[in-house]
C-alpha cells in the first residue's frame, strides 16, 4: 500500500440554521486516499458530496460546523489547526479545491495573473514577482493552456477556459491532495474531456498527489478513479475499487445507482435500467437507524430501529447494511 | 484603444447635445409667463427706486436682455451668442456689475466647498458601508439604522442642526459666511486659517449627508458582493480575507460609481441650500439673493452655470468609470 | 394576493415604517379635532421657549396656598454652573479663599463666601476690562437672587392713588388649575408668534398633500412613459430614453427653480407647486418601469396575447401592468418622499408656495432660518420641523424598503 496522503476518520460536520437548528450535514465518514491514487464520490443531489469536500478542507465558514473527527493530510492532523494556521499553510499548498462552476469562481475584475500572485503571496509572501510569473507561464504550458490567458480578465475567457484556467490556479502550488467537486459538469463534451485530460496530466506529472472526484455521473467516475465511495443522506453507505463498485456492488443503493446508468458498457448494457423511488430524508431530523430504510426494496422491520454500522470485507472493501454478503447476494440472486 | 475612442467620443456628444437642451431651457422656460415679462419683471425690479435714469435703464436692460420686440428664434439667437463671448447679461440688482464678473467669484467658492465634500463623503460613506457588510454584528446593527435614518435628512437640515449645535450652542465654529467679515481676501495666513475655520460647519454637513446615503448603498452591493463565489473560491485558495475584502470593495465600488452619476445633480442641490443655511459666498447664496431680489438674468447665469457644473462633473464621472471598468473595455472588443 | 399582504406585514423594516407612517398620518388627522385652534393664529409673542404661560395678574388675584418649601434655596440652585465656577476661580484668585474653604456644590455656603469676599475695589490683577464687568454682573445678579426685599403689589383707587395691603409672602404658591388664563406651548412659538406644534400639524398635512400631489403625477407620467417606452421600443423607446436621460443629468433642482420662478409669486399656491415638482420628477420612474416592461415584453403569455391578435392597450393593461404594479408602488412611496424634500427645498429658497393660509413644513424651516432662530437658540422653531421631514421621509423609505424585500426575495438579509 503507498503513502496515504488523504485519511479521514469518523468525521462529523452540521449546519447551523439562523433559528439555530443543526442540520446534520456529514455523518461519520471514514475515507482513505493513497499517493497517486483517484478516488471517485458519487451519489445523488444533496446526498452531502459538496458538504463533505468542505468539511475535508478543514476550514469551516458559518453555517458548517465541525463536530468531531480526524482529517489527516501526508500524516498531518489539520482537525485541531486554528483557522489562520490552516489558511495559511493547508489551503492551497497541501489540500486544494475546485468549486462547482468554476465559471463564476473568477472576480470578473481580475487578471488571472493577479490572482495567482495573491494565491502564492499568501502562502509565501517573500515570492518574487518575476519567480510567479515564470511559474505561471510554466505551468500553463505545461497543462496546455495559451500563457495569453495569463493577461486577461476573467470576463474575457470562455467557459471551458475558465474551468481549466481555476484548475490550474488550483493546483499551482502542487497540493498534495486535490478536491474536484463537478468539474465538468457544467461543460460540453469536449471542453469535458479537456478537463478530465487535464486532471489526469496533472495527476501523472505528480503536480498533486491524489485526488478526490466528486460527481453525480457516474459513467465518468469508472473511466477517471481508481476507487468509488457511494455517499446518501450525509454518509458513506459502500466503498471499494471502480471495477467492484461498477460490476459488483453490495450496497442496494449502489445497485440501484449502477442500474440507473445509461451507458454502452459491456457487462451492464444487458441489465434492465431501474429507478429508485422516493427522495432522500430530511437531515434534519435523521430517522433511526438506516437512511436509505423508506426507499430500499429489501427492508426489514429491523433496519429502522438501530443505526447500521460499516461492515469491512475483502480488500478495503466496505458497505453500510444490515444485511450480510451473503444475504445479499441471495436477494440478488433471486431478481 | 480603438474601441475606447468610440465609447468615449459617443458620451461627449451626448453631453453637449444635454447642454444645448439646457441652455434651450434657461432661455425658454422664463419666457413662457405670461403676460409682458419686460414689465411685470420690471416693475418688481425698480419697485423703490427714485431715480428716474436708473429706472429708464433698468427698462432698456431688459428690453434688450428680452428683445421683446424681436422675434423668438432672433432673441436665442442673440442669447447663444452671448453666451458663446461669456456675457450671461447685467444683474439687476448689483447693477452695472456683469453676471459673469458676479457669478466668477461664487463659483470658485461653492466648487472648492462642494467638490472636495462630496468626494470626501462619498470614500467615508462607502469605507464604513463596505466594513459594516464585512465585519457584521454590533457595527451593522448599531450603524445600519442611525445612518438610513441620517440618510434621509435633508441636506439643508443637517446643516441647520450644526450651526446650532456646535455653532450657537458649543461655539466651536463660526456661524457664517466663508471668512471673518472683518477680513478682505488676500493670501495672508491669517486670511486663509480664517477661511479654513468658517470651512468647517458647511463642509461637514455636506460630507455626512453624503456619508449616510452612500454607505447604506455600499453595505448592499458588498453583502451581495461578499456571497459571489469567487469571494468563497478566493478562501478557499487561502487567500487572507484582508485581501479579499479589497476584491469586493473595488467591484462593489464600481455600480457606486455610476450611482454618484446619476445623484451628483440631487447632491448639488441640496449642497447649495446648506450654502444658504451658512450665508457662505458660494453659488447658493447668490441664487438665493437673485431670486428674492428678481434679478433675472443673474438667476439665469446661476442656473446655467449651475447645470454646466453638474454635468462636466457626470463626464468626468463617466470617463473615470470607463477607464476602470474592465468590462467596458471587453465590451467595446466584441 | 392575500398572501402578498400577509408577508409584507411580517417584513420588519415596512412594519416599522409603516407604524411611523401611521403614528404622523393620524396625528395631522386627530389632533386638528381636540385643539381647534388655527394654526396660524399669533397668539404667542416672538420665539417663546416652550412651556406653560400663566397670566401673572390671575395669579396675584386667586387664592393663595402656603407651601412649607424653602423657596430661597431653590432660588439659589439656579444659578448656573458657569457662573458658580466663574465666582470659585474669582474668591480663589482674588477672594483670598484657599481652594479646600470652597465647594461648588455647596450653592449656600459658596453664594455667601461670595457675599462676604467679593468686592469691585479689589485689585484683579490680570483681568481685562470686560471680565471686570462681568463680576460686576454676576455680582448684582446674585444679590439679586438671594435679596430678601419685599415685594408689593399695589391698587389704585380712584383718585389715582396708589397703596398696598402687604408684602406678597415667599412661601405663596397658586395652584395653576385655578388660574383660567393659561397656554400651553408644548413646542413654543415661532417667529409670527404662532404655536408651534399646532402649526407643524397642519404644516405635516399640507407637506403630505403637496407629497401626494406630486407624486401621483410624477408615477403616472413616468408609467406611462416607461410603459410605451418599454413594450413598443424602437424609435419611440430611443427618443424616450434620449429625453430621459437628458432630464436625468440636468438637476431637476435646477428646473424647478426655473419654473417657480417663471410662474411667478401669485400663481405658485400649493397645487400648483406640487404639479410642478411632479413635472419634473418622472425621469426616475420612467427607467425603472421601462427596464420592468422590457424584461416582460417577451415573456411568453405576452407572445400568446399578441397571437391572439389583442389590442396594443388591452395587452398592456392585462399582460404587463400587473407585473409592472410593485415597481409602481415602490416609485411611488419614494415620489411621495422626495415631492415633500422639494417642496421644502423650494421654500428655504424662496420659490415654495406662497400663501399666508397654510403652512408647509418647508416654509417653517424658511421662516425659521429668516428670523435667525438658531443664532437666538430658539431650537423649537427648527429641530421638530426637520425632525418631522426625516421622519416622514424615513418611514416612506422603510416601507419601500421593507415592500422591495418583500417583491424580490433575494434582497432579504
Amino acid at each position: 500500500m503507498g503513502k496515504i496522503m488523504l485519511e479521514v476518520n469518523n468525521l462529523n460536520t452540521k449546519y447551523i440554521t439562523r433559528s439555530r437548528e443543526g442540520i446534520f450535514a456529514v455523518n461519520d465518514v471514514s475515507l482513505k486516499v493513497e499517493e497517486g491514487k483517484s478516488l471517485g464520490i458519487a451519489g445523488e443531489s444533496g446526498c452531502g458530496k459538496s458538504t463533505l469536500a468542505l468539511s475535508m478542507m478543514g476550514y469551516y465558514l458559518s453555517p458548517l460546523h465541525y463536530i468531531s473527527g480526524d482529517i489527516i493530510i501526508d500524516g498531518k492532523n489539520i482537525s485541531g489547526m486554528k483557522p489562520e494556521d490552516i489558511r495559511k499553510n493547508i489551503l492551497g499548498n497541501e489540500i486544494s479545491y475546485i468549486p462547482q462552476a468554476a465559471m463564476n469562481a473568477l472576480n470578473p475584475t481580475q487578471k488571472i495573473i493577479s490572482l495567482i500572485e495573491d494565491v502564492i503571496h499568501a502562502h509565501n509572501p517573500k515570492a518574487a514577482i518575476k519567480d510567479i510569473h515564470d511559474l505561471a507561464r510554466e505551468r500553463f504550458e505545461l497543462l496546455g493552456l495559451p500563457p495569453e490567458v495569463l493577461k486577461k480578465h476573467a470576463v474575457e475567457l470562455s467557459g471551458g477556459m475558465k474551468q481549466r484556467t481555476v484548475i490550474a490556479i488550483s493546483t499551482i502550488l502542487s497540493p498534495k491532495v486535490l478536491i474536484a467537486d463537478e468539474p465538468s459538469s457544467a461543460l460540453d463534451v469536449t471542453s469535458q474531456k479537456m478537463v478530465i485530460k487535464m486532471l489526469r496530466s496533472l495527476m501523472e506529472k505528480g503536480l498533486i498527489k491524489s485526488m478526490v472526484f466528486i460527481t453525480h455521473e457516474l459513467p465518468l467516475l469508472y473511466n477517471v478513479t481508481d476507487d468509488i465511495m457511494v455517499m446518501y443522506a450525509g454518509q458513506i453507505v459502500e466503498k471499494g475499487t471502480a471495477k467492484e463498485m461498477v460490476f459488483d456492488s453490495m450496497h442496494p443503493y449502489s445497485k440501484g445507482l449502477m442500474g440507473s446508468i445509461i451507458v454502452p458498457e459491456a457487462g451492464i448494457r444487458n441489465k434492465k435500467l431501474s429507478v429508485i423511488p422516493g427522495t432522500p430524508p430530511n437531515l434534519k431530523h435523521p430517522p433511526d437507524g438506516c437512511r436509505f430504510a423508506e426507499r430500499c426494496k429489501y427492508v426489514k422491520p429491523e433496519c429502522t430501529l438501530t443505526n447500521v454500522a460499516t461492515k469491512v470485507f475483502g480488500n478495503d472493501r466496505m458497505y453500510r447494511c444490515i444485511y450480510s454478503i451473503e444475504q445479499l447476494k441471495e436477494v440478488y440472486a433471486d431478481e | 484603444m480603438k474601441g475606447y475612442k468610440k465609447y468615449y467620443s459617443n458620451k461627449i456628444i451626448w453631453y453637449l447635445l444635454t447642454f444645448v437642451v439646457a441652455v434651450i431651457l434657461n432661455f425658454i422656460l422664463p419666457r413662457l409667463m405670461p403676460g409682458n415679462p419686460v414689465s411685470a419683471i420690471a416693475i418688481r425690479a425698480t419697485k423703490g427706486m427714485t431715480s428716474q435714469t436708473a429706472i429708464q435703464k433698468v427698462y432698456e436692460e431688459y428690453a434688450n436682455t428680452f428683445g421683446i420686440n424681436q422675434p423668438l428664434y432672433v432673441q436665442f439667437f442673440e442669447f447663444v451668442k452671448n453666451l458663446f463671448k461669456g456675457n450671461l447679461g447685467v444683474s439687476f440688482m448689483y447693477y452695472p456689475r456683469t453676471v459673469s464678473d458676479i457669478l466668477a467669484k461664487s463659483v470658485w467658492w461653492t466648487i472648492c466647498l462642494q467638490l472636495p465634500a462630496i468626494i470626501v463623503g462619498w470614500f467615508l460613506g462607502n469605507i464604513l458601508g463596505a466594513i459594516a457588510a464585512y465585519v457584521r454584528g454590533v457595527w451593522d446593527k448599531g450603524i445600519l439604522p442611525s445612518f438610513l435614518f441620517l440618510s434621509n435628512m435633508p441636506a439643508f437640515g443637517m446643516a441647520i442642526l450644526l450651526q446650532f449645535f456646535f455653532g450657537v450652542y458649543l461655539k466651536w465654529f463660526p456661524t457664517a459666511l466663508g471668512y471673518g467679515y472683518d477680513m478682505n481676501p488676500n493670501l495672508s495666513l491669517k486670511f486663509i486659517g480664517s477661511v479654513i475655520y468658517h470651512y468647517q460647519l458647511p463642509f461637514w454637513s455636506i460630507v455626512l449627508i453624503t456619508i449616510g446615503g452612500q454607505a447604506i448603498g455600499m453595505r448592499s452591493m458588498s453583502i451581495y458582493e461578499l456571497n459571489e463565489d469567487y469571494v468563497k473560491y478566493s478562501r478557499f485558495l487561502g487567500i487572507k480575507d484582508s485581501k479579499i475584502v479589497k476584491y469586493v470593495f473595488r467591484n462593489s465600488m464600481l455600480p457606486q460609481i455610476t450611482g454618484l452619476a446619476l445623484s451628483l445633480g440631487t447632491m448639488v442641490g441640496g449642497a447649495l441650500v446648506s450654502e444658504i443655511i451658512f450665508s457662505y459666498p458660494g453659488l447658493g447664496t447668490t441664487l438665493l439673493a437673485a431670486i428674492s431680489g428678481r434679478d433675472y438674468p443673474l438667476i439665469s447665469g446661476c442656473t446655467l452655470i449651475i447645470t454646466i457644473m453638474v454635468l462636466i462633473a457626470n463626464l468626468a464621472v463617466e470617463i473615470l468609470y470607463g477607464f476602470i471598468d474592465p468590462r467596458v473595455k471587453a465590451a467595446q472588443q466584441d | 394576493m392575500k398572501n402578498l399582504i400577509k408577508q409584507v406585514f411580517h417584513s420588519p423594516k415596512f412594519v416599522v415604517g409603516f407604524v411611523i407612517f401611521i403614528v404622523i398620518f393620524f396625528m395631522i388627522i386627530f389632533y386638528p379635532l381636540f385643539i381647534k385652534a388655527d394654526p396660524l393664529d399669533m397668539v404667542g409673542g416672538l420665539f417663546n421657549k416652550p412651556g406653560t404661560y400663566v397670566a401673572v395678574k390671575d395669579v396675584v388675584q386667586t387664592d393663595e396656598y402656603t407651601l412649607k418649601i424653602n423657596t430661597a434655596l431653590a432660588r439659589l440652585k439656579s444659578i448656573s454652573i458657569a457662573d458658580k465656577q466663574s465666582m470659585v476661580d474669582w474668591l480663589i484668585k482674588f477672594g483670598n479663599v484657599k481652594k479646600t474653604e470652597v465647594d461648588i456644590d455647596e450653592v449656600a455656603t459658596l453664594v455667601d463666601l461670595w457675599q462676604k469676599n467679593y468686592s469691585s475695589k479689589v485689585v484683579q490683577k490680570g483681568l481685562l476690562a470686560a471680565e471686570k464687568m462681568n463680576y460686576v454682573r454676576l455680582n448684582n445678579k446674585i444679590n439679586q437672587l438671594i435679596n430678601s426685599g419685599d415685594v408689593y403689589i399695589a391698587t389704585k383707587d380712584k383718585d389715582g392713588v396708589l397703596s398696598s395691603t402687604k408684602p406678597l409672602d415667599p412661601q405663596a404658591f397658586v395652584n395653576t388649575k385655578d388660574i383660567v388664563n393659561k397656554k400651553t406651548f408644548i413646542l413654543g412659538t415661532d417667529n409670527f408668534g404662532r404655536d408651534v406644534l399646532t402649526e407643524l400639524v397642519a404644516a405635516m398635512g399640507t407637506s403630505l398633500k403637496i407629497g401626494l400631489v406630486a407624486g401621483t403625477i410624477a408615477t403616472l407620467f413616468g408609467l406611462v412613459l416607461g410603459l410605451l417606452a418599454g413594450y413598443v421600443g424602437g424609435t419611440l423607446d430611443d427618443f424616450i430614453m434620449f429625453v430621459t436621460n437628458i432630464f436625468t443629468v440636468i438637476p431637476s433642482f435646477i428646473l424647478l427653480v426655473l419654473i417657480s420662478f417663471s410662474v411667478g409669486e401669485s400663481a405658485r399656491g400649493v397645487m400648483l407647486t406640487a404639479a410642478i415638482i411632479g413635472f419634473t420628477s418622472w425621469p426616475w420612474t420612467t427607467r425603472s418601469v421601462r427596464s420592468q416592461v422590457i424584461s416582460l415584453r417577451n415573456r411568453n403569455h405576452v407572445n400568446l396575447s399578441k397571437l391572439s391578435g389583442h389590442s396594443l392597450p388591452r395587452i398592456i393593461l392585462t399582460d404587463i401592468l400587473p407585473y409592472v404594479a410593485s415597481y409602481v408602488v415602490m416609485a411611488f412611496i419614494l415620489q411621495i418622499s422626495s415631492g415633500i424634500l422639494a417642496e421644502a427645498q423650494l421654500s428655504m429658497i424662496g420659490l415654495g408656495p406662497a400663501t399666508t393660509k397654510v403652512s408647509t413644513l418647508g416654509l417653517m424651516l424658511n421662516w425659521a432660518m429668516a428670523y435667525k432662530a438658531p443664532l437666538t437658540g430658539s431650537w423649537w422653531a427648527f429641530l421638530p420641523v426637520i425632525l418631522a421631514i426625516t421622519l416622514i421621509s424615513f418611514s416612506l423609505n422603510l416601507m419601500n424598503t421593507g415592500l422591495d424585500q418583500v417583491f424580490n426575495p433575494q434582497l432579504r438579509d
